[in-house]
């Protein structure tokens, strides 16, 4: 059995499995092929953790494989890792490099307005990492994760993660490609119980001026990057609510339908012929 | 012997859509090796006894379950046969005959669940009513209906079953329901509800009665959970109406923020 049909096997296994017990069946599986574990943990989006920053006055920061060291996670407000690392730890861990720290605390300060907006609550956390040795003070490519978390008092909760590559066409041109994945979980009083992921790929080129400063072009970048955010969740949003509450609730009467009224059942059939000509 | 390998392939199997089955079988092969092939089946045999899962015999589809389990085969009251089971494929092999019949009351359940299944369920619908052996006021009766699209990524199961107490008039049981929807993504959505009544004479139609309030329950709360959770987790558009102002302004709404805090405090 060569191990990339079993990494695959893996992943539809966990794309069938009940979504609610994800981080449970990832362990399973890690314990039943250890080979597995990291190209798992890191290629499967978990709902985030949250941790506290002791150097930013306790503020709170989300977690996941992107900001993580051993046992411990990089904060975006303080650039540290906690629970703290020894300084020989830390010679090894991963941090951006000063332009792109630059770049990142802007990314930080622009979603926590726009999580404000939006989510009027939760958490959000940004981190980027260098994708090649440069020695310039102006960033070229990057990589990074924009990450969102909202719960309420019930159970309910939804985790946007969002990975993004940018790479420089030429000198003026960026192509941004984001991976966004939503988990949301949503809960009534124990007797219904819907949860899942979705997930879907974008991509867009956009001209930048290459005269600018640094600053400048971070502007751009955020600019960019941000309103790309924006749209996504707006139409995942859209899709969610389709998928959550119309699509999964036509499946269920695909099963059982005695409570629907003979009304609705003739117009179901009168739109099937309707459908059935239009397809022809 | 239960090892804690075979309680982790259970744990797994137990999660399973019940569409999705050989999928899962073929997946963990893949990840376990053949070797676990026995640990698999074993409790694939379990999950379909444990979640009444429709056998297909001579055509016919069968519900199993602890109740018309004998020894090692099945039986059908109905049809007053008994058979073997291929768990994996779901088909009824070895066909023999069965002397377990029904009572007139549960004679009277067949008649009227064969009118309920067919005018309320649309998806693959049968039912079982089984006695229960030696306790001849009880009876099991429990409905499956399914619907398996794997080409569009989804599969849908409701499940009712039920004890029937004749003497006492009671009927206690739950309905579970699984939707999985898989394109782009994993989304499940399942309910479960407990059933106990009292003064029940027609078990059929007071269990129709129940399903059909659950239905519309499910409906509702459907609504309400889109309207209401959903929407406190993450507006569709800011409290502004308008979409961000991204850039250097972005600024601008920490100090609208902090300004109209300064005028309220």
């Amino acid at each position: 059995m060569n191990s990339e049909d079993s990494y695959d096997a893996a992943l539809d296994l966990l794309r069938r499995l009940n979504p609610s017990r994800l981080e449970h069946h990832l362990k399973n599986l890690i314990q039943l092929e250890p080979t597995l574990a990291e190209d798992l943990l890191s290629s499967v989006d978990i709902p985030l953790t949250i941790k506290r920053d002791p150097k930013d006055s306790q503020k709170e920061y989300l977690c996941c494989d992107y900001n993580r060291d051993a046992d411990s996670h990089r904060s975006p407000w303080s650039n540290e890792y906690f629970p703290e690392l020894s300084e020989q730890d830390l010679e090894e861990s991963p941090f951006p490099s000063e332009p792109l720290r630059k770049l990142e605390i802007l990314f930080n300060d622009s979603f926590d307005v726009y999580r404000d907006l939006y989510y009027e609550g939760g958490i959000s956390s940004a981190y980027l990492w260098d994708v090649a040795d440069d020695t310039s003070n102006i960033v070229r490519d990057f990589a990074g994760v924009v990450l969102f978390k909202k719960s309420n008092q019930s159970s309910s909760s939804w985790d946007s993660i969002h990975v993004l590559e940018a790479t420089f066409e030429n000198d003026n041109e960026v192509t941004y490609r984001i991976t966004t994945t939503i988990l949301l979980r949503l809960d009534k009083d124990n007797s219904i119980k819907l949860s899942g992921n979705l997930s879907r790929q974008t991509e867009k080129t956009v001209t930048i001026n290459a005269s600018n400063n640094a600053d400048q072009i971070n502007i751009a970048h955020i600019t960019n990057v941000g309103s790309m955010i924006e749209d996504i969740e707006y139409q995942m949003r859209i899709l969610l609510e389709a998928v959550y509450f119309e699509k999964t609730r036509d499946i269920f009467h695909e099963t059982k339908n005695g409570a629907v009224s003979t009304e609705q059942k003739n117009k179901t059939a009168h739109e099937e012929i309707i459908k059935g000509l239009q397809s022809l | 012997m239960a090892s804690q390998f075979d309680s982790v392939i259970a744990d797994i199997i137990s999660d399973a859509p019940s569409g999705e089955i050989t999928e899962i079988y073929e997946d963990l092969i893949k990840i376990v090796g053949e070797s676990a092939k026995e640990s698999i089946l074993e409790a694939i045999e379990q999950y379909n006894i444990r979640n009444c899962i429709p056998i297909e015999v001579e055509g016919k589809q069968i519900i199993i379950s602890e109740y018309n389990k004998d020894g090692v085969k099945f039986i059908d009251p109905i049809t007053a046969i008994s058979f073997s089971v291929d768990h994996l494929n779901r088909t009824g092999f070895d066909i023999g005959s069965s002397d377990i019949s029904l009572s007139s009351v549960q004679e009277e359940i067949v008649k009227n669940l064969n009118e309920y299944t067919a005018s309320d369920f649309s998806g693959e619908v049968t039912f079982g009513v089984y006695p229960i052996p030696n306790e001849e006021d009880k009876t099991s009766i429990i409905i499956s209906s399914t619907k398996y699209n794997a080409s569009n990524f989804w599969n849908g199961e409701w499940k009712s079953k039920y004890i029937f107490d004749s003497s006492s008039n009671s009927l206690e049981g739950e309905i579970d329901v699984d939707v999985h929807f898989y394109e782009d993504g994993n989304v499940s959505f399942k309910s479960n509800k407990k059933i106990n009544l009292s003064s029940v004479n027609d078990a059929v139609s007071a269990l129709k009665e129940v399903e059909v309030e659950f239905e519309k329950e499910l409906d509702s709360s459907f609504s309400d959970l889109n309207e209401k959770q959903f929407k406190s987790l993450r507006r569709k558009l800011p409290i502004t109406r308008s979409k961000v102002n991204w850039g250097k302004a972005i600024g601008n709404y920490r100090l609208g923020k902090d300004a109209a805090q300064g005028i309220t405090n």
